[in-house]
């Protein structure tokens, strides 16, 4: 897989990505507002000393990228130093090949950054350690607390199904509590990284 | 078969685009084994699962196996529990 300019125009904008979406839309555009940027942040993509090009790898029914991607797209707006394209995984296995998780997992959201001469400076995958760390974390309390929920690592189809619901009903407050450290972790790792390879 | 008819489960991740597989192996079951089957049950959930299990036995664990499972296997496994 070679990026250069004329591969790279073939992507989605990322206005064009949301527009081609079959679902989950009115999440990301959730996640879009629920975005936090502090001033530094914007202060340190605005101070980039050039626009990079920023190949994204995503599909709609992903919830990292519906958790992600719209992190990304924030940034991208407010700053206008992140030139994004979208490519849809499934669509572009030869991308998806050079960014495979440790080598095997096609995991995505992909976030892999260019300069202007389409030289790699370096790229992102999923979602950040401290992030699958502090869920973890948090999955195993919510199993602590409720002993009607099982074994953490039993199968689901076991519990009855009003039980099941419950428990998806705490994940998913869960996920919905953490959020806000997810979406600022996501903004220190990729500020992080471009500021080191954009300098 | 002794009893009644055994029923299958299907948990799926529906954060990982795991739907084609699930729907394959739900056909695969529906067509190889019609009413002799009490149900198929499709469950969404996280967490990259794919789970199958018959009548609450653990047949294929994605989490434990690794990958999707053999649907040839799992109709095997289904076979043998109607034959007893």
């Amino acid at each position: 897989m070679t990026m250069d300019r004329a591969r790279f125009e073939q992507g989605l904008t990322y206005d064009g990505y949301k527009a081609q979406m079959t679902r989950n839309l009115d999440r990301v555009e959730e996640n879009e507002r629920r975005v936090e940027l502090r001033p530094e942040d914007l202060a340190a993509f605005r101070g980039l000393p050039r626009q990079l090009n920023v190949v994204v790898l995503a599909e709609d029914w992903c919830g990292d990228v519906i958790a992600n991607l719209p992190v990304l797209g924030r940034l991208a707006q407010e700053s206008g130093r992140l030139n994004i394209r979208v490519f849809l995984r499934d669509q572009n296995d030869d991308i998806m090949q050079r960014y495979l998780n440790q080598g095997k997992y096609k995991s995505i959201p992909v976030f892999v950054f260019f300069d202007e001469g389409f030289r790699e400076l370096g790229h992102w995958i999923e979602r950040p350690a401290s992030v699958t760390e502090l869920r973890a974390r948090r999955r195993s309390d919510i199993f602590a607390a409720h002993p009607e929920f099982g074994a953490p690592d039993a199968p689901v189809d076991q519990l009855p199904e009003d039980v099941r619901g419950r428990l998806q009903s705490e994940l998913q407050k869960m996920r919905d509590d953490t959020a806000s450290f997810a979406n600022a972790e996501v903004v220190r790792e990729i500020r992080d990284l471009v500021t080191r390879v954009a300098a | 078969m002794t009893g009644a008819p055994p029923k299958v489960k299907i948990t799926y991740c529906a954060e990982c685009g795991y739907e084609p597989q699930t729907l394959e192996l739900a056909r695969a079951l529906m067509l190889e084994f019609g009413s002799r089957l009490a149900g198929i049950e499709l469950i969404p959930w996280d967490s990259g699962t794919f789970d199958v299990s018959l009548d609450g036995q653990l047949l294929h664990s994605m989490r434990r196996e690794g990958g999707f499972p053999d649907n040839d296997k799992i109709k095997k496994a289904v076979r043998a529990h109607l034959t007893v």
